[in-house]
C-alpha cells in the first residue's frame, strides 16, 4: 500500500539529484528531462488557467461538454458516493457530478414519498424533520497540482452557486495526499497526459480507491479513423495554436498540448497500464471515433 | 460507440477483493508465469496466508486464470445475489446492485460493472431459478427411482413443475412487471429467449419425453405458450395464494392434453379422407379406360 508513495518519492528524488542525468521524457515533441517537464507543464497551467474555459470551448467547439456529460453518465454515482477528482482543476467534472446526484436524490425521495399515500399527519410532519440532505452524503474532492487551476475552479465554483459537498486540495496525482481505501470513485480527466509518471499516478489512484472502487480517466487518444484522423491532424496543428495566440495570446502552450495528444499512449497501451497498477474489468469506450476515449476500472 | 473486452493477463497479482477460493487446496508449485505472482505482495487483510507458501494455482485450460482466486465472474456472480435481497424496494435497478455491493463490503461504484438497465440482475435472477427448478426435478426424479414417491401423470408432473417455478417470483411479484418489460428488450431477447427455452426443455426432459419427431418442437412450443400466459396471469392476480393462477394453468394443461388427442383424431380422419379420395380417383380412371376400350 505505501509502495506508490516510496516509488513517488524516490523518482523526485532520484531526478532531483540528477538534475542533467535525470530520466528523459518528453515535452510535446521535445525531449526534457522529467523534473523540467513537471516544471513546464506547471508554467503552462499558470498561464493558460485564466482562459482555459474559453479556450476548452472554441478548441473543441463546445464538444467537451458532451463528452464530460458521457464521463459522468458512465459513472452513473449514486447519492452518497466519495468522488475524487484529479487534476479537476476548474470544476467541470466536479459540478457535473453534483447535478447528477442531485436529479437522482430528487428521484428517490420522490418515489419514497409516493410509497407513503395514506400517512397521518403527523407521520407526514415528522417526515420533513428527518435527514433529507439533497445529496445524500455525495461528496466530491477536487485536486489538482496548479494553484492557479483552483483559483479559477474556486470561483467558478462560488459564481454557479455549489458550495455543498465540495472541497478543493492541492496534490500531486504522483504522490497523493490522502489515506488507502477513501474513495468510491477516481477520476481523471484531460489530466493523466500531464502526468509526468503516468504509472505512479494509476498506483496512488488504486491505491486511494476503497475495494470495488471505480478507476475513470477521460482524455485524448488515437483516432481510428484514417480519414478523420487527416482531418483531425490538420485541424490539431493548424487551426489550435492560432486559436491559442489569438484569445490567449499563448501559441507554445496549445502547441505543446497538441502535441502532447501524439505522445499520450494510444487506447489498447493505456488499458494495459490500468491493469498493470491491478485494476480488473479495465473496458475503454471511443467516444468520436477515438479522438476521446474513457477508460475504465474496478479495484477487485 | 463499443466497450472492448478482453482477459486480463495480470490474474496472478494480488487483488484487493477476489478472496481465495479454497483454502485447504495446496498444489505443487507452478511454472514461471507465477514468478510475477511471487514478487508481488499480497496487499491486503483478506489474504492472510503466509507469505512463504507458494500461491499454488493450478492453470485452467487456457493457462491464464489462476483457480486459486475466485474469477470477476464470480465475485459479479455473488454481487447480484446480494443485490436481490434489495430489489423489491429499489427495482430491478443499478441501485438495487449497489446496495448489495455494499453489503459485501465493497464501493457502490462496483454497481459499474454491470450495465446500468439492470437486465444483467434480472437474467441472473432467471437463471437461478431454472437451476432451483432443475434441481428440484431431479430430485423429485430420483425419489422415484427409489420409489419413495408415485411417478405422476404427465398433466399432472407439468403442472407442478410449472407452478414451482412461477412460485419462486412470488417474492419480487411487485416488479415482475419491469424485469419482464426489461427482457423483452431487443438486446436482451437472445438470452432471455435461451434461458426459456433450456427452462421448459429441463421440464420435458423430466416429464420423460422421448420423442426425436416434430413432437419434440410442439410440446415445446405447447409448454412455452402455457408457461408465459400463466405468468401474464399471475402479474394481474390478487387472490389468495394465487389461487386463480393455479386453476388457470390446469385448465390450460387440460386443454393441451386434449388438444395432443385431437390431434390424432385430425390426423386419421385426413388419412381417411386422402384414402377415400385416391380410391375414387382410381375408380374414375378405371372406368374411363373401360369405357374406351369398349
Amino acid at each position: 500500500a505505501a509502495r506508490g508513495l516510496r516509488r513517488g518519492r524516490m523518482a523526485l528524488s532520484w531526478s532531483l539529484r540528477g538534475f542533467a542525468a535525470g530520466p528523459q521524457t518528453h515535452f510535446g515533441f521535445q525531449t526534457v528531462t522529467e523534473e523540467e517537464r513537471r516544471e513546464k507543464i506547471n508554467r503552462v497551467f499558470e498561464s493558460v488557467a485564466k482562459k482555459y474555459d474559453v479556450m476548452n470551448d472554441s478548441m473543441t467547439l463546445g464538444i467537451h461538454r458532451l463528452w464530460k456529460d458521457v464521463l459522468v453518465r458512465t459513472m452513473n454515482p449514486s447519492p452518497g458516493t466519495l468522488l475524487l477528482d484529479v487534476a479537476g482543476g476548474t470544476g467541470d467534472i466536479a459540478f457535473r457530478f453534483i447535478n447528477y446526484v442531485r436529479a437522482v436524490r430528487e428521484r428517490q425521495l420522490q418515489r419514497k414519498l409516493k410509497h407513503h399515500q395514506n400517512l397521518s399527519w403527523q407521520e407526514i410532519a415528522d417526515s420533513y424533520q428527518e435527514d433529507r440532505s439533497p445529496l445524500g452524503d455525495s461528496q466530491v474532492v477536487v485536486c489538482d497540482i496548479n494553484k492557479e487551476m483552483l483559483k479559477v475552479g474556486k470561483e467558478k465554483a462560488q459564481d454557479l452557486g455549489y458550495s455543498e459537498g465540495l472541497s478543493w486540495v492541492l496534490g500531486n496525482a504522483e504522490e497523493l495526499p490522502f489515506d488507502d481505501d477513501k474513495f468510491d470513485v477516481y477520476t481523471i480527466a484531460f489530466g493523466i497526459r500531464n502526468v509526468t509518471r503516468i504509472d505512479l499516478a494509476l498506483q496512488e489512484a488504486y491505491r486511494v480507491l476503497k475495494p470495488g472502487g471505480r478507476f475513470l480517466c477521460l482524455e485524448f487518444s488515437q483516432v481510428t479513423n484514417p480519414l478523420l484522423s487527416r482531418l483531425y491532424d490538420l485541424y490539431s496543428f493548424q487551426v489550435i495554436p492560432v486559436l491559442g495566440e489569438v484569445i490567449a495570446g499563448d501559441w507554445k502552450s496549445y502547441q505543446y498540448l497538441v502535441e502532447s495528444i501524439r505522445q499520450f499512449p494510444p487506447q489498447e497501451e493505456l488499458k494495459e497500464m490500468i491493469e498493470d497498477a491491478g485494476f480488473f474489468k479495465v473496458d475503454y469506450r471511443n467516444l468520436n471515433s477515438g479522438i476521446v476515449a474513457i477508460h475504465s476500472g474496478f479495484k477487485l | 460507440v463499443r466497450w472492448r473486452l478482453s482477459p486480463p493477463q495480470h490474474l496472478l497479482q494480488a487483488s484487493a477483493v477476489l478472496r481465495r477460493v479454497s483454502d485447504e487446496q495446496k498444489k505443487e508449485p507452478l511454472a514461471s508465469s507465477s514468478q510475477h505472482h511471487f514478487d508481488s505482495q499480497p496487499a491486503d487483510q483478506q489474504h492472510d496466508q503466509e507469505p512463504q507458501d507458494p500461491h499454488s494455482s493450478y492453470t485452467g485450460q487456457d493457462g491464464q486464470e489462476s483457480e486459486d482466486y475466485e474469477s470477476e465472474e464470480q465475485l459479479q456472480q455473488r454481487i447480484l445475489t446480494a443485490a436481490l435481497e434489495f430489489v423489491p424496494e429499489h427495482g430491478w435497478t443499478a441501485e438495487a446492485i449497489a446496495e448489495g455491493a455494499k453489503t459485501l463490503g465493497l464501493s457502490v461504484a462496483a454497481a459499474g460493472m454491470f450495465q446500468s438497465d439492470g437486465s444483467q440482475l434480472i437474467l441472473h435472477f432467471v437463471s437461478q431459478c431454472n437451476t432451483k427448478l432443475s434441481e428440484l426435478l431431479e430430485q423429485e426424479q430420483k425419489r422415484v427411482e427409489l420409489g419413495e414417491a408415485e411417478k405422476k401423470p404427465t398433466d399432472q408432473f407439468l403442472k407442478d413443475a410449472v407452478e414451482a417455478r412461477l412460485r419462486m417470483v412470488i417474492p419480487y411479484i411487485e416488479k415482475w412487471p419491469q424485469a419482464v418489460s426489461i427482457l423483452l428488450l431487443p438486446h436482451n431477447i437472445p438470452s432471455s429467449l435461451s434461458l426459456l427455452t433450456s427452462m421448459i426443455d429441463d421440464i420435458w426432459h423430466y416429464a420423460g419425453d422421448q420423442s426425436t419427431d416434430i413432437n419434440w418442437y410442439t410440446r415445446r412450443a405447447v409448454l412455452t405458450g402455457i408457461y408465459n400466459t400463466t405468468e401474464l396471469v399471475m402479474m394481474q392476480d390478487s387472490s389468495p395464494d394465487f389461487e386463480d393462477t393455479w386453476r388457470f394453468l390446469e385448465n390450460r394443461v387440460a386443454d393441451a392434453m386434449k388438444m395432443g388427442d385431437t390431434a390424432n383424431q385430425v390426423q386419421s380422419t385426413g388419412e381417411a379422407l386422402v384414402q377415400g379420395l385416391m380410391g375414387a380417383a382410381v375408380t374414375v380412371s378405371n372406368v374411363k379406360t373401360s369405357r374406351a376400350e369398349r
